[in-house]
């Protein structure tokens, strides 16, 4: 799968849980899920498991703890597929 | 076996210790209430195994919880026998008696480290299944000595104290989600492990007991079958089930 529709598919999964708009219309590989996304850190459980459910892949709590950017999730999603 | 057959694709109960005691009472009650059971053992194979036998449905899992690498390993061998766990029973615990002054620090890691099992275990039965299912139901298996105190028990006082305190921090956590999570606090229940205790502080025991008498592990399974099927605008909550010894 080419890295352009991880990334596509990652923020689609991403945009329920977005809480500021601005942030999520220019987003990056750079954007940070939490700072700049605001997405709530006690829900960042859902959006891995949503990542596991729609890419069909399993992801380790300690690969969890490396992602911070979209950029990082687009990477862990990528090496797993 | 029970009555009916359990169908293939029941819901799943994991009962932690539950080879014995109150654990094999909840695991025959929520095999009744039409649960695959899900029976934990550690050491009590023999027992948990003949338990299984008779229940429809329920198979064993072998796990110590003081070893996060064979947690790990269970919750990969639920995936695959079970693919859900629909309600944790987390009944498993470790006793050490001793006065405060003669406990060994070792006999205090004993106690506390089944404890912290019970964490990691609820974490991942979340992570795992609950979470992603949207639904579950936790169930603790606390006492009342965590609320009472109880000499000779400092250990264990302590985690099942924090036991409950865990049960209404992960209520918090879990808010807006169908996964409730409530403690049992039993009072002095014929068991096993309450044999053990000196019978000058079970004399004492029976003397606060207002209906004179020991409760017995099938009553405290009705609770957790009651939680587990029924209770549902209970979260967050210990109920006290001791014949009037304690009310919280």
């Amino acid at each position: 799968m080419e890295q352009s529709e991880v990334m596509e598919r990652v923020v689609k999964i991403l945009t329920p849980w977005v809480k500021d708009e601005t942030a999520l219309g220019k987003v990056s590989m750079e954007t940070n899920i939490l700072d700049d996304l605001k997405v709530n850190s006690a829900r960042l459980v859902d959006v891995v498991i949503a990542f596991e459910d729609d890419f069909d892949i399993e992801i380790a709590d300690e690969d969890v703890d490396r992602v911070n950017t979209v950029g990082d999730a687009v990477n862990l999603i990528s090496g797993k597929l | 076996m029970s009555d009916e057959s359990v169908a293939p694709d029941a819901p799943v109960a994991l009962v932690t210790g539950g080879g014995t005691g109150i654990g094999a009472a909840c695991c025959r009650r929520l095999a009744g209430e039409g649960f695959r059971v899900a029976i934990h053992y550690r050491s009590s194979e023999e027992k948990a195994k003949k338990l299984a036998s008779e229940l429809d449905g329920a198979f064993t899992v072998k796990a110590d919880l003081t070893d996060p690498r064979t947690l790990d390993a269970l919750i990969k061998e639920l995936k695959e026998v079970a693919g859900q766990v629909d309600v944790l029973v987390n009944n498993a615990g470790y006793n050490e008696n001793a006065p405060m002054l003669a406990m060994k620090l070792e006999q205090y890691d004993a106690v506390a480290s089944v404890a912290r099992g019970t964490w990691y275990l609820t974490k991942l039965i979340l992570r795992r299944f609950m979470l992603r299912k949207g639904t579950g139901r936790i169930i603790n298996i606390s006492s009342v000595v965590g609320h009472t105190g109880n000499p000779g028990q400092v250990p264990y006082t302590m985690v099942k104290a924090g036991l409950d305190a865990f049960t209404k921090s992960v209520a918090l956590e879990l808010s807006g989600r169908d996964i409730l999570i409530n403690s049992i606090a039993p009072g002095f229940i014929d068991t096993e492990m309450t044999e053990d205790l000196p019978e000058e502080v079970k004399e004492a025991i029976l003397a606060k007991i207002p209906m004179g008498r020991t409760g017995n592990a099938d009553e405290i399974a009705d609770v957790v079958a009651f939680l587990a099927t029924r209770g549902n605008y209970i979260n967050g909550s210990v109920l006290h089930v001791n014949g009037g010894m304690y009310g919280g």
